[in-house]
């Protein structure tokens, strides 16, 4: 249904009416364009063409669950899309407003509600900046532990809404490890909350329905995280190894034994490139760096068996300084100027897999994306550790010259690439992204993945969102 | 339509995240366009031909110039430079908005953003021409007349020979700060070099840190000729440390917010500290203030320079909405330590933190706490 004269200007008035005026609502054009560019490299490549980006038609900044509930009430009765904007840091375009209707910019919600120092836990508004629920926290002596290299520029809501992942995931636990319990708003209206404590048997986790959604079947209005003592003792080390099948097994014996918070393998073009520039390491062979920490009477016992891990694998010690130098270093590699930019073309194809498979997928996708398109560069590293798997995440890199200068052109080059490395990681035993989620950027793929076990998404996506106004187009939903 | 400079640092802006968590104004809002990479996305569209819109020029008003996120930036951009310059197009393309129009309205009739024709200052027997010049600025002169008339009584009572100018010019900064670095900025800075020769200066003691940065940085840049020029927290610091004032001593717990321009544009934070020391004050840091080195996430990227500001005189003429939720933040700050007292070294500080005091808090400024300590 065509909204005709002045009937956008009516549910603009109704929308500024639901969350405290119209300080908290915008329809200005520069205002819109700005939601229309997130980390997605098709985004950012549509702008920097000065192509019109996707823009919502009104937006809207709630400041509480009641005022998030109001706008779905709205956007239900109108049937128009509702769009949730974080920190609009996700690299999967699942932020961006692709149908137009309502982006709901949830960084008002951004308040501290509770530090429960007996529980060690934490509790705050979904808007929050993860980096000021981390300072927090350690104001009282604390860290959730939760340190991903978007730390800065991501909400609690986004971390939860795509499944993030911190670098120190090896020894505390991906975002849904973390997570006691949350608010969320359903597209109908209703608050909801998940049942206090996140291990029962009163059924299914409700937090792992919603964890992951990307905005498709609610909105997360607020969340408790566990609290960790910060650790007594922190102790890096870095290793090089003769090749990806050593490291790997390494690695995996490491994580049957003990339990680094930091485990970081790279390939040789990665060590010879990336690390090379940001740590000035320069020799043939595969890098890893760990970190263990904890008391310091235990970590000195884990390091010691963590040694013996990497002599049976013939890595050799580096010594602490370059594992020291990572960490001091661990976002700078994200900062313009040292990670990958416009005008190249790149993406980080992560994926996750069993010890039995990943080696296979690491070698299977390089093969398929370099026959494919032999100007891409690849790289890859794992820095994601579990008992059973670890990830690779993999990047490729197509050089200025060898990106379209045509949007459209760029566009489906990109999506060739992704299509090809993804199938590889899927056909050899990967699943289709380990921790940056689906958004736009996959949703093609998801039916692959999941084949008729998708109908079991798609069912509560039918039940929870009957008119599917929530991010559509967005996890294949 | 924007120098070669300021493309480079949006462009470098428009796709980096990694200042998000620390614009005061963002965290008052929750706009996305209060972050410095919305900013520099919006000037990066402005050069692929977007036109500017009125919503563009607010959000090229909706910032203190903090430098939060330049502090922050570990490969040296400067959204200042992009967010100066949008503001410069928002005059040319007549698109300033209501409320920062009628601050730049009133700093060109009147030089201060106040409107004021009046300063509330008593100089009574202040010399107009000296050796030592104190510069008060607008903030003190018009807002917190408190704060000048209690930095003078200390210099009395030091034996200083000083002198006033009764009717102090606009220095520029604050008209810089509105419309950007332009020519009218440039003449207003040299009326007020021409001012200071005139009076015999051989050094100034500038009260408003705002003005101190512009007098010690643009100025400088421009080749504009200045006597010597110290921040009064450095002045009254070394008149304490030299024993030209014994300050009476008591012990109570306080906090000290550091101003941005004081603490991150000249990296003044140990002299305003010395003399809370010198009056027996027990500080208990703010988190995250520059002082505050001792937990390592206080460097985990950048400069740990993150003291977050409090606001500043142009936004509490231009959107004393905003302004109160800059304050009131401040407070959060101030009420998550044990300390009930924030104390300033900033007429602007002073006057952005006496708009909204939460009950069983208190603010002070330190001029005033000194002056009643001698």
């Amino acid at each position: 249904m065509e909204l005709k004269a002045f009937m956008p200007g009516m549910i603009l008035d109704e929308l500024a009416d639901a969350v405290g005026g119209y300080d908290n609502v915008s329809i200005e054009n520069s205002d819109r364009a700005t939601y229309g560019v997130d980390y997605f490299w098709v985004g950012r490549m549509w702008e920097d063409r000065g192509q019109v980006p996707p823009m919502p038609d009104w937006i809207v900044r709630p400041g509480s669950a009641q005022e998030v509930s109001k706008v779905l009430k709205i956007a239900n009765y109108y049937k128009v899309p509702v769009h949730i904007w974080g920190g609009g840091s996700g690299s999967q375009g699942g932020a961006l407003p692709m149908t137009g209707g309502i982006l709901m910019d949830m960084k008002r919600m951004n308040h501290l509600i509770e530090i429960d120092e007996v529980s060690r836990t934490i509790t705050a508004e979904a808007g929050m900046i993860f980096q000021q629920l981390e300072w927090y926290a350690n104001e009282k002596g604390y860290s959730c532990q939760h340190i991903p290299s978007c730390l800065t520029c991501g909400t609690i809501g986004g971390a939860l809404g795509h499944r993030g992942i911190g670098i120190m995931s090896t020894k505390y636990g991906k975002i849904d490890d973390q997570c006691i319990s949350m608010e969320v708003v359903l597209p109908n209206g209703d608050i909801i909350n998940t049942l206090p404590v996140p291990k029962h048997a009163a059924g299914p986790d409700l937090n792992q329905i919603f964890i992951g959604s990307e905005g498709t079947l609610g909105v997360i209005t607020k969340a408790t995280f566990k609290l960790y003592e910060q650790p007594e003792d922190r102790q890096f080390r870095a290793f090089l190894f003769p090749d990806m099948h050593s490291g790997y097994m390494a690695g995996r014996d490491i994580m049957q034994k003990v339990k680094p918070s930091i485990l970081r393998f790279y390939d040789e073009a990665e060590s010879s490139s990336i690390i090379k520039k940001i740590l000035g390491f320069e020799q043939p062979g595969c890098f890893m760096n760990l970190a263990v920490e904890g008391f310091k009477k235990i970590v000195d016992i884990e390091m010691e068996i963590i040694l013996e891990c990497v002599r049976k694998w013939g890595g050799r010690d580096l010594g602490s300084d370059y594992g020291e130098k990572w960490f001091e270093n661990r976002i700078t590699f994200f900062y313009p100027g040292h990670i990958m930019d416009i005008p190249q073309m790149f993406g980080t194809m992560d994926t996750v897999a069993t010890y039995a498979n990943i080696e296979k997928i690491y070698l299977a996708m390089k093969k398929a994306v370099k026959e494919e398109f032999p100007f891409v560069r690849y790289i890859s590293h794992s820095s994601h550790w579990y008992e059973w798997g670890c990830m690779n995440y993999t990047r490729f890199i197509v050089e200025p010259g060898d990106v379209p200068q045509d949007p459209e052109e760029a566009r489906r080059l990109h999506n060739r690439i992704w299509n090809v490395g993804v199938r590889a990681a899927m056909e050899n035993g990967g699943v289709i992204n380990d921790h940056h989620g689906i958004g736009l950027k996959l949703s093609r793929l998801m039916k692959e993945q999941y084949g008729p076990a998708m109908q079991v998404m798609e069912a509560l996506k039918k039940q929870l969102d009957p008119n599917g106004i929530m991010n559509p187009y967005k996890l294949g939903l | 339509m924007f120098s070669e400079k300021a493309k480079k640092n949006a462009d470098a802006c428009r796709f980096c995240y990694m200042c998000r968590h620390l614009c005061p104004v963002e965290l008052v809002t929750g706009k996305e366009n209060n972050t410095p990479r919305a900013k520099g996305l919006q000037v990066s569209m402005l050069e692929r031909g977007m036109k500017m819109d009125r919503g563009c020029a607010v959000t090229m008003y909706e910032c203190l110039l903090c430098g939060a996120c330049t502090a922050d930036c570990v490969t040296g951009f400067d959204p200042l430079v992009f967010i100066r310059e949008g503001r410069t197009q928002a005059v040319l393309e007549n698109l300033v908005p209501d409320f920062a129009k009628k601050v730049i309205d009133r700093l060109e009739a009147t030089g201060n953003p106040y409107g004021a024709t009046q300063a509330k200052v008593d100089l009574t027997g202040v010399p107009q021409a000296g050796e030592t010049l104190v510069w008060l600025g607008n903030a003190a002169r018009y807002a917190v007349p408190d704060v000048a008339q209690a930095l003078l009584t200390i210099l009395k009572k030091a034996g200083v020979a000083f002198a006033v100018l009764p009717d102090e010019p606009a220095s520029g900064c604050e008209l810089g700060d509105m419309i950007g670095h332009v020519e009218d900025v440039r003449a207003q800075a040299r009326r007020a070099a021409q001012a200071i020769a005139a009076a015999g200066a051989k050094k100034v003691v500038v009260l408003d840190s705002h003005d101190c940065a512009f007098f010690l940085h643009e100025c400088k840049d421009w080749g504009i000729e200045l006597p010597e020029v110290v921040t009064a927290t450095a002045f009254v610091a070394e008149l304490i440390d030299s024993g030209r004032i014994v300050p009476r001593k008591v012990d109570e717990v306080v906090s000290y917010h550091d101003a941005a321009r004081l603490a991150r544009d000249m990296g003044e934070t140990d002299a305003p500290r010395a003399i809370l020391a010198a009056m027996g004050a027990q500080l208990h840091e703010l988190y995250l203030n520059e002082k505050d080195n001792k937990n390592p996430a206080n460097k985990a990227c950048g400069s740990f320079v993150r003291a977050r500001e409090c606001g500043s005189s142009i936004m509490g003429q231009m959107r004393p909405d905003l302004a109160k939720g800059l304050c009131e933040n401040r407070y959060a700050d101030l009420l998550r330590t044990d300390s009930r007292i924030l104390v300033s070294a900033d007429p602007q500080a002073a006057e952005a933190l006496r708009l909204s005091v939460p009950e069983g808090c208190e603010t002070r400024d330190l001029f005033v706490m000194l002056s009643e300590r001698l």
